[in-house]
C-alpha cells in the first residue's frame, strides 16, 4: 500500500519540475473573517430590505414559497396552513434552542403532531433508530436558517446538537425559518462566512457538515423532464419573519 | 456490469451510433437544451468571464504547490478524526473500499453519483466482495439497473427513453408503471429511500476537497450526496488527487461558475460541505469517515503535457458542444469519461495507446475550449496527443507513412516542385471534379468519411509568375471543396479559438 510519504514525495518532485514556470495565485482570502463578517452585517441592518426582495425573487426562481410572518408566534399558523392544504399532520422540528423558540404546543393545538429533536446526541443506538423512524415518517421538517443568501435564493444549515441533518432532508416538506440576522447578499459573502466558521477549533455543538440548500430537490435524469422531490423534499418553504427572532 | 466492447474498433462503434436514430434524437435534444442553458445563465451574470479566468488562475496556483495542499488536507482530515488512505492503482483504491467494508461489516453500499468510482471500476469490485452497491443518482441507477454505462457526465441516462425505461422498472423491480418521468422518479424515490436507510456505507466522490479545513464538497441537484453522507455508519469519499483547492474562498470562485457551466443552474440544489464524521452532540453523520486520495496517471501529468486537464471540473459543458460527442454520444468513447476532455483524461489514465483513435475524433473547432470554465485548451493538447501517438509509433502505419512523406517534400523545394506533376498524374484515375472521393489500398480508411481536395491543374507556386503580371488572364484553378456547414453539426462550433491566456511553458 502506497504510504503518505511515498505519495507526497511523488507529488513533490512533479511540482518541482514546474517551480516557477507558472505565475498564478490563489483567490485572496480576508485576514480577518470575523470583521469582515462584522462589517457584512452592520451593512445590511440597513440594506436588508432590498436583499430580502432579491431572496425572494431568486427563491421563487427555484421554485421555493416565500411566507413572511410578523413574529415568531404567528409561525405555527402559516406552519399550520401548509399542513392543511397538504392534508398532513405529521411533523419533526429542530430543537427549541436552535428554533428560537418552542413553538412545539402552539402547533399542537392547530391540529399538528410535532416532535422536537432532542437538544444533542441519545444515549443508545435503539433511541437513535427509533428517532430516525421517526423522522422518516414525518410529512413536514422545520428547521431555522445559518444563511440566506439573496443571489442564489439559498438557505444554509449547519448541522449540530439540537439541529440533526435529516430534519431538512428526508420530510417531503422542508420549512425554514429565518429573520433579517440571516440574510446576505450574495455567495461571496457566504465564503467569508465559511472562513470564519472553519477557523480554528471546532466549537461545541457544531456538527460537520453545512448544507446550501437552493429549491427542491429536483432530476431531469429521465429525458431532461424537470421532477421535483426524487430524494430530499419536493417543497421548500421559508418564512421570514420580520421581529428579529433572538432579538 | 458491462463495458462497451473495445475490441470493437472504434470507427465501428462510432459508427452504430450514427446508426442509432433514437440516440441521434436524444443527444440532439439534450446538448442542445445544455447550451442554451449555460448560455443564459452567464448571459445574466456579467462576472462571469473574470470568475473563470480566476477559477483557472486557482487550479494553476493549487497545482504548482500540490504537495503542499495535499499534504494540508491530510493534516485536517486526520484533526477532524477522519482517516485518508493514499492510491497509485485502481487496484490499490479498490483494495482500500474493500477492506474498510470488510472491516465494518459491511453488506449494502449506497453510492452518490461519482466519476471517481466509475474510473476505478469500485462497483464490480463490491459485488465480488459480497456488499451490493446501489446507485443512487436517478440516472445512474436506471443504467445500473440496465447493467450499462453513464452516457453523459452529469446526464447518464439521456440515451434512454421514458418507455425504456419504465420497461426496465417492471423487468428489474417488479413493478408495472406508466411511461411517465414524474411517476417514474416517485418509484425510484421509494425503492432507493429504503436503500438508503438500511445502508451501512455510504461512498460518494468528490468536487472539491477544501485544505485548510479538511472539508470534501458535493454538489448535487437530487440529494443523494446529502443521504449518502448522513445515513449509512461509514462514509468512503473517493476522489482524484487534483481535486484540492487551498480555502473557502477558492471554492466560492468555483461554485459561482460550476453549476452554471453544466445546467444553467446559478447553484445546484445541494452544495454539501462535509467535515470529517458525525461530531459530538450530534445525532446522524457516520461513525468513521474515510478519504481515499487516487492518483491513477494523475501525478505524473502535473508536469505532463496533459496537465491542463487535471484543472476539469466535470462539468460537461464540452460535451454538449462537441460537433463529435453530439453525434456519437458517450458510449463509443469506449472509456469511463467521454468527449473531448475524455479523451484527454483516457490518455491520462490509460496511457497514450488506448486513445490512438480518439485522438482524431475531433474537428479542433475549439468549441470546447470556448465553452470550459476553466478555459481548458483541450485542442492544443489533443494536437499534441496526436503527435505523440505518432512519435511513439502507435499510430497506423499508414497514417505514419502519410505523415513521412509530406515531411520529406515538404522540406526539400525541388521535391515539391516534382510532387505536382507526379501527383497529377497519380490522381488521374480517381479525382473528379477537383476532389479525390476514394483512394485505394489501406490509404483508403482515410476517404472513406471525406473526400481530399485533387491537386489543382495549376497551382499557386506554378501560377506565381503570371499572377505578378496582372494583365495576363488568371489561371482558372481553385481546388479546395466547399466549406462545411458547421452550425449543423454544433451551433457553438466554428467560433475562432480564444487566446491562450496563460503560456504554457511545458510544451
Ligand atoms: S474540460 Fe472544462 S468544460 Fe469539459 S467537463 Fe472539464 S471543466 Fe467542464
Amino acid at each position: 500500500m502506497t504510504t503518505r510519504a511515498e505519495f507526497l514525495s511523488r507529488i513533490r518532485t512533479e511540482v518541482g519540475k514546474t517551480s516557477g514556470l507558472f505565475p498564478a495565485g490563489t483567490a485572496q482570502r480576508p485576514s480577518d473573517p470575523r470583521a469582515v463578517t462584522e462589517t457584512i452585517k452592520r451593512e445590511l441592518a440597513e440594506r436588508w430590505p432590498h436583499a430580502l426582495e432579491r431572496f425572494q425573487l431568486e427563491f421563487e426562481r427555484v421554485a421555493g414559497v416565500f411566507h413572511r410572518a410578523a413574529s415568531l408566534v404567528a409561525v405555527p399558523q402559516v406552519v399550520a396552513g401548509i399542513a392543511r392544504e397538504r392534508a398532513v399532520r405529521r411533523l419533526v422540528a429542530w430543537h427549541a434552542r436552535e428554533l428560537g423558540g418552542d413553538l412545539l404546543d402552539s402547533l399542537a393545538a392547530r391540529g399538528l403532531e410535532p416532535f422536537a429533536m432532542p437538544p444533542g446526541d441519545l444515549d443508545s443506538a435503539a433511541e437513535r433508530a427509533e428517532l430516525r423512524r421517526r423522522v422518516a415518517d414525518a410529512e413536514l421538517g422545520l428547521t431555522g436558517v445559518d444563511l440566506a443568501i439573496a443571489e442564489t435564493g439559498t438557505l444554509v444549515l449547519r448541522s449540530g446538537a439540537g439541529r440533526p441533518r435529516s430534519t431538512s432532508l428526508l420530510p417531503a416538506c422542508h420549512i425554514a425559518v429565518f429573520d433579517r440576522t440571516a440574510l446576505i447578499e450574495s455567495l461571496g459573502q457566504a465564503g467569508v462566512f465559511l472562513e470564519l466558521w472553519n477557523r480554528g477549533a471546532h466549537e461545541d455543538g457544531v456538527g460537520a457538515v453545512t448544507s446550501f440548500i437552493t429549491g427542491p430537490s429536483r432530476t431531469a435524469d429521465i429525458e431532461l423532464t424537470l421532477t421535483r422531490g426524487v430524494h430530499g423534499p419536493k417543497e421548500v418553504h421559508a418564512i421570514f419573519v420580520d421581529q428579529v427572532i433572538r432579538g | 456490469m458491462s463495458d462497451t466492447d473495445l475490441s470493437v474498433p472504434f470507427r465501428q462503434r462510432a459508427g452504430s451510433a450514427l446508426g442509432d436514430k433514437h440516440l441521434q434524437e436524444a443527444l440532439t435534444i439534450a446538448t442542445t437544451k445544455f447550451i442554451g442553458l449555460r448560455r443564459e445563465a452567464f448571459g445574466e451574470f456579467p462576472e462571469g468571464e473574470r470568475l473563470r479566468d480566476m477559477a483557472r488562475e486557482i487550479k494553476e496556483a493549487t497545482l504548482q504547490h500540490l504537495d503542499r495542499y495535499v499534504d494540508q488536507l491530510i493534516d485536517s482530515v486526520e484533526r477532524l478524526g477522519g482517516h485518508v488512505h493514499y492510491a497509485t492503482t485502481p487496484e490499490e483504491a479498490r483494495r482500500v473500499v474493500l477492506d474498510i467494508a470488510a472491516r465494518t461489516g459491511a453488506r449494502l453500499a449506497v453510492k452518490s453519483k461519482s466519476m471517481a468510482s466509475e474510473e476505478i471500476h469500485l462497483n464490480e469490485a463490491l459485488e465480488a466482495a459480497g456488499v451490493i452497491p446501489i446507485e443512487t443518482d436517478l440516472g445512474e441507477y436506471i443504467i445500473q439497473l440496465a447493467h450499462e454505462r453513464p452516457s453523459h457526465i452529469i446526464a447518464p441516462a439521456i440515451h434512454k427513453t421514458k418507455g425504456q425505461v419504465a420497461d426496465l422498472f417492471a423487468k428489474e423491480l417488479g413493478r408495472q408503471v406508466a411511461a411517465d418521468p414524474e411517476e417514474l422518479t416517485r418509484i425510484a424515490r421509494v425503492e432507493l429511500r429504503q436503500k438508503f436507510l438500511d445502508a451501512d456505507l455510504g461512498i460518494t466522490g468528490a468536487n472539491f476537497a477544501v485544505a485548510d479545513s479538511g472539508t470534501v464538497v458535493l454538489v448535487t441537484n437530487e440529494g443523494n450526496g446529502r443521504m449518502v453522507t448522513s445515513l449509512p455508519r461509514v462514509h468512503v469519499a473517493v476522489m482524484g488527487v487534483e481535486k484540492v483547492v487551498p480555502s473557502m474562498t477558492d471554492l466560492m470562485v468555483f461554485l459561482q461558475i460550476l453549476a452554471k457551466s453544466a445546467t444553467g443552474q446559478k447553484l445546484s440544489v445541494y452544495t454539501t460541505l462535509v467535515r470529517g464524521p458525525r461530531r459530538a452532540g450530534e445525532l446522524e453523520g457516520p461513525d468513521e469517515f474515510h478519504l481515499v486520495l487516487l492518483d491513477n496517471g494523475r501525478i505524473r501529468q502535473i508536469a505532463g503535457p496533459l496537465r491542463e486537464a487535471l484543472y476539469c471540473l466535470r462539468c460537461g459543458a464540452c460535451l454538449n458542444v462537441c460537433p463529435v460527442y453530439r453525434q456519437i454520444g458517450g458510449h463509443a468513447y469506449g472509456y469511463t469519461y467521454p468527449g473531448p476532455i475524455g479523451i484527454l483524461l483516457t490518455a491520462m489514465l490509460e496511457g497514450p495507446g488506448s486513445v490512438k483513435d480518439l485522438a482524431h475524433a475531433s474537428s479542433l473547432c475549439g468549441a470546447c475550449a470556448d465553452a470550459c470554465p476553466v478555459r481548458i485548451d483541450i485542442p492544443r493538447m489533443l494536437v499534441e496527443l496526436r503527435r505523440e501517438v505518432d512519435e511513439a509509433r502507435i499510430a497506423s502505419w499508414t497514417e505514419r507513412l502519410a505523415y513521412r512523406l509530406m515531411e520529406t517534400i515538404l522540406a526539400s523545394p525541388t521535391l515539391y516542385r516534382w510532387s505536382k506533376p507526379l501527383a497529377r498524374l497519380l490522381q488521374r484515375p480517381f479525382a473528379r471534379d477537383g476532389r479525390i472521393r476514394s483512394v485505394p489500398l489501406a490509404f483508403g480508411e482515410w476517404t472513406r468519411t471525406r473526400d481530399l481536395p485533387a491537386v489543382a491543374r495549376q497551382t499557386f507556386q506554378e501560377r506565381w509568375p503570371e499572377l505578378q503580371n496582372p494583365t495576363a488572364t488568371p489561371g482558372s484553378s481553385t481546388a479546395t471543396g466547399e466549406p462545411c456547414d458547421r452550425s449543423r453539426l454544433a451551433p457553438e462550433s466554428g467560433h475562432p479559438r480564444p487566446k491562450p491566456d496563460s503560456r504554457h511553458p511545458l510544451q
